[in-house]
């Protein structure tokens, strides 16, 4: 029998969407199992894990394309090393042009201003000069992509004032702090219908798609189990009086006990396990070794006349948090800046057929592999070929560009290209607002959990019953950047 | 959320009486083509027949792909009984990966599972172009000369069968080895690949007998796996087939059979363990004497390494 003609010549498409009614689906039998568990140990649910009702007209973004902009206007918000630094790869994006530069300290947006003009590039629109500037440019008829790179303790309320002035807006990690916030910016993404998304370049590492390429083969089998973190030996730049504007980051360490950015390693293992593309985080919970390492530091190495001499640092050196997934998946994510150790994302994902391993010295490519059935007698193998196999076509096709426009290896480079085709092209964003909210929600979440003694905690469904839908993502179909005129 | 639609086709036999189902109920399980030009989200319909004079009741269609490939639901339950005569399509989401170079072969399978009984339907859909034959898919070197070791790798730790030790067997490149009732031709030269670590690798093969040898040995005590045959009428079969260790393991494990037995065997440093026999065995598996091989697809077990392959 063939299923196609018997369902459209026997049937009415009325009668056909009744009788969907009589089949219901089931994600699979773990998914319940994990929900009850999830259910039963959560020791301690925050108010706001619960979905808040959506506003009259309020409607969800997934799957939602860009409007197709022929030209990017882009305006950035805060020129600090991270700002500054991403200035050159977005104005080197074919159909880019920065349009408007803002900072708190308005020399730095006229440097910025001046520096693309050495560039060739039109001169932006400056803003700058007071805490409130950057509202002067969300508002501003010329920007259709605001980029944020301001302090952590900024990016909601700049984020949203963006959003609200219709504009779609890519964030600095993390989009937000607290729980609350997460969900406003959802919202409020959710009314404007403009997207927000984290600014997140590991997503694009030429390892970390690769990986999701193979996980989506079946290579690694059923996953099981992914780790990730940032591990950045950060001391020497947050006691720094110049690097970080402020010692925003240090202070932070001070007043919170948080995973405050873990998003590096953890948002590629997300993507490898599908979240909010068929399966979704349960539960976290969190431990935290005693905050050591900026103390001993400073002890060795800064002043006693320095201000920070006057910080109690809180934040534990290594704040671990494990997150369970609705299909029975586990998650490390680490983060730790203050301990003595070598740089690593830790990019690990494993699952019935092998395991990847990242951050190794083995090969051209830091990774090695251990696959069946290529594999055995217990002993790694290079992950090089599998690489070059699985290779993103983003990297094929903007590698070279990437390498020369761009930090972090390439990655931020191919991520503001992404980023400008899909606007461009009108496409769906491969991150969006709901992936944004739960690759951060370990932020706040991780401080709850630490409270109660490490109890889980359940994690918000941001895309409020929609995380089960298979959705593309980032292992996209390959597109042309349009062609400018 | 996107509806996903379950369609009754009725059918002439509305009339028919019900009864309750029993187990031998004729019940096919047929599965939509997949789009396979990936990376895309495809949709897939899966149409259970009640071909029986019986109701199918308590029907829960599952659905699944190549492993690690996700489907979305995984199962899908039918409120109402299928009457005899008639049809059930659900519908699924699966995600299908980037379509990869080469030769590949997707099966999909779906169960309907129901009041007394359970039935799995198959798909499977070719893709590319297969290896032209076994020796193309030869990616290691089991033999080399132990005046120059360090060419083999048959176990992964550098060591290998010795070319004069099997010589002294008139085991040499392109010399005919009997087992089983079918001839192999041993492969060669020496030090270059001359076998292929099973990894799922399909290559063609034509011919027609009882059965399908293989020629091989086992690196590990768990050399064994599923060989499938593919015929020229667009069916197939399979069989386990597996290989004890080289050397260590009962001769008979996995079924196998005794064909080559050397003394000793090259390592890295040289020609050593002459107090061990290193050997090669033959397997087979049953085929349709009717029907022409067009392709066989080797096991995906990296301790399993083939040498040949024949008909008998």
């Amino acid at each position: 029998m063939n299923p196609t003609s018997s369902r459209r010549t026997v049937l009415g498409a009325g009668l056909a969407g009744v009788l969907g009614a009589a089949a219901t689906g089931t994600a699979s039998a773990t998914t319940a199992a994990a929900t009850t568990a999830a259910s039963t140990t959560a020791a301690t649910t925050d108010q706001t894990a619960a979905a808040p009702a959506r506003r009259s007209g309020q409607r969800s973004m997934v799957d939602v394309p860009f409007t197709a902009h022929e030209t990017v206007r882009i305006g950035v918000i805060g020129l600090g090393n991270r700002g500054a630094g991403m200035l050159g790869g977005w104005a080197a994006v074919p159909g880019a042009v920065v349009t408007a530069v803002c900072d708190i300290r308005a020399d730095r947006a006229k440097a910025a201003a001046d520096r693309l003009v050495r560039l060739g590039k039109p001169r932006p629109t400056e803003y700058g000069g007071s805490a409130s500037s950057y509202q002067e440019l969300v508002r501003s008829s010329d920007v259709d992509l605001v980029y944020i790179a301001t302090p952590w303790e900024f990016h909601h309320e700049q984020g949203k004032a963006a959003l609200l002035g219709g504009k779609h807006v890519g964030v600095e990690l993390p989009i937000a702090t607290e729980l609350k916030q997460l969900w406003d910016l959802v919202d409020t993404s959710e009314r404007t219908r403009k997207h927000l998304w984290l600014m997140e370049n590991c997503s694009y590492g030429r390892n970390e798609l690769a990986m999701l390429k193979m996980a989506h083969e079946g290579l690694f089998g059923e996953i099981t189990n992914g780790h990730g973190g940032y591990l950045h030996d950060l001391r020497a730049l947050l006691f720094s009086d110049t690097y970080y504007t402020d010692a925003w980051r240090r202070k932070w360490h001070a007043r919170s006990i948080a995973s405050f950015y873990p998003m590096h390693g953890l948002a590629p293992i997300a993507a490898a396990m599908d979240i909010n593309r068929g399966d979704r985080f349960m539960t976290l919970r969190a431990t935290a070794t005693e905050p050591r390492g900026l103390a001993d530091y400073r002890e060795r190495n800064i002043p006693k006349t320095h201000p920070s001499w006057n910080e109690k640092y809180i934040n534990g050196d290594l704040v671990t948090c494990l997150i369970g997934t609705a299909k029975g998946r586990i998650l490390r994510a680490e983060h730790d800046v203050s301990s003595p150790r070598p740089y690593s994302r830790i990019n690990s994902l494993a699952g019935s057929r092998g395991i990847f391993e990242d951050y190794v010295p083995v090969g051209t490519t830091g990774g090695r592999v251990y696959l069946e059935p290529d594999h055995g007698g217990h002993s790694w193998r290079d992950f090089a070929p599998y690489r070059k196999e699985y290779d993103h076509w983003l990297w094929k096709k903007i590698g070279d560009d990437a390498a020369n426009n761009g930090g972090h290896g390439g990655m931020d480079y191919v991520l503001q290209w992404r980023i400008v085709q899909q606007m461009r092209a009108g496409l769906v964003p491969d991150i969006d607002v709901y992936d944004s909210a739960a690759w951060c929600a370990p932020v706040p979440l991780s401080v709850q959990s630490l409270k109660n003694d490490g109890r889980p905690v359940d994690v918000p469904d941001f895309t409020r019953g929609r995380w089960a839908e298979l959705r593309l993502g980032l292992d996209s179909r390959e597109t042309d950047m349009p062609p400018t005129s | 959320m996107k509806k996903l639609a379950v369609v009754v086709a009725l059918t002439a036999a509305l009339l028919v009486p019900q009864v309750p189902a029993a187990a031998a109920e004729p019940v096919e399980v047929t599965i939509s083509e997949v789009d396979l030009a990936g990376p895309v989200i495809a949709s897939v319909d899966v149409t259970v027949t009640n071909k029986s004079a019986a109701r199918l009741s308590k029907l829960a269609v599952t659905f699944a792909g190549p492993v690690g490939w996700t489907v979305y639901p995984e199962t899908r339950t039918v409120k109402d009984a299928v009457k005899p005569g008639e049809s059930v399509t659900v519908a699924f989401q699966i995600r299908v990966p980037e379509q990869r170079p080469g030769f590949t072969i997707r099966t999909f399978t779906a169960t309907a599972a129901y009041s007394g009984g359970e039935v799995v339907g198959t798909r499977t859909q070719k893709s590319g172009t297969p290896l032209p034959n076994l020796a193309a898919a030869f990616n290691n070197v089991a033999v080399s000369n132990e005046s120059d070791p360090t060419k083999g790798n048959f176990d992964n730790s550098g060591n290998s069968f010795s070319a004069q030790r099997l010589a002294e067997k008139d085991v040499t490149p392109g010399s005919t080895v009997t087992a089983l009732g079918a001839t192999f031709t041993w492969p060669g030269p020496v030090g270059t690949k001359d076998n292929a670590v099973a990894a799922g690798q399909t290559f063609a093969y034509s011919g027609k007998g009882a059965k399908l040898a293989l020629l091989g040995s086992g690196a590990g005590y768990a050399a064994a796996g599923l060989v499938k045959v593919w015929y020229s009428d667009g069916t197939s079969t399979s069989g386990s087939i597996g290989f004890p260790n080289w050397s260590f393991q009962d001769a008979g494990a996995h079924g196998a059979t005794l064909v080559i037995s050397t003394t000793g065997r090259n390592t890295p440093a040289g020609y050593a363990n002459a107090e061990y026999q290193y050997r090669v065995f033959a397997n087979s598996i049953p085929l349709d004497p009717a029907k022409t091989v067009e392709l066989i697809t080797l096991p995906a077990n990296g301790g399993l390494h083939v040498f040949g392959v024949a008909i008998a």
